[in-house]
């Protein structure tokens, strides 16, 4: 037992040190300077003395390797850095918008397991059926839909159409709310990026929850449940949903990791202020540090994704606690 | 008495219908398109609007009109003396920031010290000329140039935005610094990072009253939602210009009005100078005759621009040569290009130079500008009718930086055959900026991309730099356009307009600037009286 854990330990360790590498690498692989956003839009008008003074401060003259321990150095004393081009610790910035990703992708996540498990079950329980095939239609029409075009829809009717929602935002920019106004404000902002988020993960948990559950419904245990005289409801509810259940919540753990990554097109279509659109800003500005501080928190919260993964697992099935 | 009341009920039930509920008393919400920083003069980041968002809080001594010509504002009066080499100054005696404290001449002092110290792109440069700062009392200025300065009013006289000493005087890390004390027309009220700023009227100005109480940039990156969010009044207009196809569907909005003006940012065919075939004159000279730079303006800006001057000057600006002119001919192309012997050899369709190199080229172009991008394939079209292959790439704007310029430094020379670009209004606006895209010297070219090289431009160019006579400038300015003409080291295609949509009942004072668009400090406030 304590042999796998620290198996288990030394793995996440070494991939940490690999992430930590590649989100130093991977920025500075991208053709680009991140010059011009230090500098502004006069970055032609610099003179070679000042281009170096510039660099300097942010000790991009210094070599690539030392850079790079300095980056490590601060980070294994818990310190992400500053933002070159907002020049504010990066843990304030990504803790700003944490909460609202954390809603936005974790509420999605929630609702599109809960649908997508509950239509592909029953989808699967009715193999063949105009609920099967209608809903395998849609949900591949979504499968395949990108998810800024259905933002767009979203926007198109029921924004600016029927006028029910805001158009963009996390809220009523500078109007001071409190209580329930605050609460039906916040609602309404978020309700089309969610709704949008929602159908768009929806069709990945239900595919694999109706195949999950077509190979369970074949299984003997069910055809046993059945001839003892078992009721239809009990040996959908009992013993075929529950055991299809697995690999859905697999795939809901594992996600659980990337909630924190936000969702980066939705975000910015609706001007949410989440991490993916924090992330996407900082690559097109080339803003290192703050490239390398989200993704590392993304590394981490995946890693713990996983370790809850591997710990719950056996919780929900059994088999492999004999092991 | 009752009748008077019942009518003051019934006159105030009628307002309250005929006003809608956002009328003016809420605040103007006008939509930018990126963040911009905590609004300080070294945390801002663009050009337009977050330069002029800016001085709406940090204010320089000078402000460029609506024609765009620097006026005194935080100065009464000044002179300048015969050699143009001592500029005095009497500052407005009751300026303020914003926490009480005066707004004296040592504050100008101290920035202009202070910008030398720590470097700042924009700034830095600017108050290199000068050689000493002297004040006089709370309101009196002195500076004392090195030599002439073609661009000072403009620049750093209208740009560089007053620091107040006694709060910046011990700042030693500017960038990291997020104080917003300044002395303009608005206050920084709020930031909400990635989300909005919000601002509002300094009640306390020395030139009066600003004309808006509470102006609210929520950031808004994604261009159709600006637009729709606009259309549904969830803002009141935005930074962004309206593209040419939806202009016309935007003016029939009820409520909604397009302001449209000249636009100084300008879409330009660049050739690289140093290219083994492109260096040829008559080359370029064959390449710019078969683009059709009117249809262009027709198809591309559906008319909402104006055709590129061959000298690079807008024909709206005072310094533009209008006896330099061009009319592409596709005849005179061909002949061009078979008199200096660019004849297809090898029967392949595509002409070869005389020593067999085939006229193959790349032509690059920024992938998330559907204008360039359709720009660059017109051309690629056109070049193909003469024998000239043109493959058309598209990619992000850092990638094609890396090519085009690379570390935004001419210094370090550049691997690119064509390209389509296009450089920003303040470009047009710098008295120098002929010198800044053609001189050959990388230090004073800053932006010759092409790594054009002409002795007679550079000493035309050194003169102007120093040539503080308006009419001595434009004598050089004339004759500087007549030889980027002659000798084509860029194509200008086209200017687009500025077209800005508003909702005027929200706000109509706006004062389109001439080159730029209306989201400048007079759409909010009126200029001092002196």
């Amino acid at each position: 037992m304590w042999r796998f854990f620290a198996g288990r330990g030394a793995q996440y360790l070494l991939v940490i040190v690999l992430t930590v590498m590649l989100n130093f690498a991977l920025p500075r692989m991208m053709p680009g300077s991140p010059l011009v956003f230090l500098a502004g839009e006069d970055v032609g008008f610099l003179s070679p003395e000042q281009r170096h003074q510039l660099y300097a401060l942010y000790g991009l003259d210094q070599p690539q390797w030392r850079q790079f321990l300095t980056y490590a150095a601060n980070l294994a004393r818990g310190q992400l850095g500053y933002s070159f081009q907002r020049g504010r610790p990066i843990a304030h910035m990504i803790g700003e918008r944490l909460p609202y990703t954390l809603l936005l992708v974790g509420t999605a996540l929630i609702l599109a397991t809960l649908a997508g498990a509950l239509l592909g079950a029953l989808a699967a329980w009715r193999r063949g059926s105009a609920l099967d095939l209608g809903s395998l239609g849609v949900v591949m029409l979504f499968e395949s839909v990108p998810s800024f075009w259905l933002a767009m829809i979203f926007i198109a009717v029921f924004a600016a159409g029927l006028g029910w929602f805001p158009v963009f935002g996390a809220g009523t920019a500078g109007v001071a709310l409190a209580g329930w106004p605050l609460l039906v404000d916040r609602a309404r902002h978020i309700a089309l990026p969610l709704a949008t988020l929602t159908i768009i993960t929806i069709p990945g948990i239900y595919l694999i929850m109706r195949y999950s559950m077509l190979a369970v419904l074949g299984e003997l245990y069910i055809a046993t449940a059945r001839a003892k005289g078992v009721s239809e409801r009990a040996v959908l509810r009992r013993h075929a949903v529950r055991n299809a259940l697995l690999p859905v919540a697999t795939v809901f753990m594992l996600n659980l990791g990337f909630i924190v990554s936000g969702a980066t097109i939705v975000e910015t279509v609706f001007s949410y202020p989440g991490i993916g659109r924090l992330l996407y800003e900082a690559v097109l500005n080339r803003d290192y540090p703050v490239i390398q501080g989200t993704f590392f928190i993304i590394t981490v919260s995946v890693i713990a994704a996983n370790i809850l993964c591997d710990l719950l697992y056996p919780l929900i099935d059994p088999r492999v606690r004999q092991r | 008495m009752r009748t008077v009341v019942h009518a003051l009920i019934a006159l105030v039930l009628v307002l309250a219908v005929v006003l809608p509920s956002s009328g003016q008393a809420g605040p103007l919400r006008i939509a930018i398109h990126r963040d911009e920083g905590s609004l300080n003069p070294y945390t801002y980041q663009s050009g337009y609007p977050g330069w002029n968002i800016m001085t709406l809080v940090y204010e320089p001594l000078f402000t460029p009109d609506a024609d765009n010509i620097p006026q005194p504002w935080l100065v009464r009066r000044y002179t300048v003396s015969p050699d143009g080499r001592t500029w005095t100054f009497t500052l407005h005696s009751n300026l303020k920031w914003h926490d009480g404290r005066p707004f004296t001449a040592d504050d100008v002092k101290f920035t202009y010290e202070y910008v030398r110290k720590h470097a700042h792109s924009r700034w830095t440069p600017q108050v290199r000329a000068i050689e000493s700062i002297d004040t006089s009392g709370p309101t009196g200025l002195i500076l004392r140039l090195g030599a002439p300065s073609s661009g000072f009013a403009a620049q750093p006289l209208a740009d560089l935005p007053i620091l107040p000493r006694h709060i910046w005087e011990n700042v030693a890390e500017p960038r990291r610094f997020n104080d917003m004390i300044g002395s303009g027309p608005y206050r920084v009220a709020e930031i909400r990072e990635g989300q909005f700023y919000r601002l509002v009227a300094n009640e306390a100005y020395f030139a009066g009253r600003p004309k808006v109480r509470e102006i609210i940039l929520p950031i808004i990156r994604d261009a159709t939602v600006t637009f729709t969010a606009l259309k549904a009044g969830e803002i009141d207009t935005t930074s962004r210009a309206l593209s040419p196809e939806v202009v016309g569907e935007f003016e029939k909005v009820a409520g909604i009005k397009v302001a449209r003006g000249a636009g100084y940012a300008s879409t330009i065919l660049q050739f690289n100078y140093e290219h083994p075939l492109l260096k040829d004159v008559r080359l370029r000279q064959a390449i710019a005759n078969t683009i059709n730079t009117r249809l262009m303006v027709r198809l591309l800006l559906l008319g909402y621009g104006v055709v590129g001057s061959p000298g690079y000057i807008h024909p709206d600006s005072p310094f533009y040569n209008p006896a330099v002119t061009f009319t592409a001919s596709k005849t005179k192309a061909v002949q061009l290009l078979n008199e200096a012997g660019y004849v297809d050899r090898n029967r392949d369709g595509i002409r070869d130079a005389p020593d067999g190199t085939p006229l193959r080229f790349t032509l690059l172009t920024l992938a998330g500008n559907p204008i360039r991008i359709r720009a660059a394939d017109l051309i690629r079209t056109w070049l193909r009718d003469l024998g000239i292959d043109a493959n058309v790439v598209a990619q992000e704007d850092a990638s094609i930086i890396a090519q085009v310029w690379p570390d935004f430094d001419t210094c370090k020379g550049r691997r690119f055959d064509m390209a389509v670009f296009g450089w920003s209004a303040p470009v047009m606006n710098r008295t120098t900026s002929l010198r800044d895209l053609f001189h050959s010297d990388c230090r004073f070219g800053t932006i010759n991309i092409g790594g054009y090289k002409n002795p007679e431009i550079d000493r035309l160019g050194a003169d102007l730099a120093v040539s503080a006579q308006p009419e001595r400038q434009k004598q050089i300015l004339f004759e500087m356009q007549r030889i980027i003409a002659a000798e084509v080291p860029i194509h200008v295609l086209f200017y687009q307009d500025g077209t800005y949509a508003y909702r005027a009942e929200r706000h109509n004072a706006w004062v389109y600037q001439k080159g730029q668009g209306i989201l400048n400090k007079l759409s909010f406030i009126n200029p001092p009286k002196p």
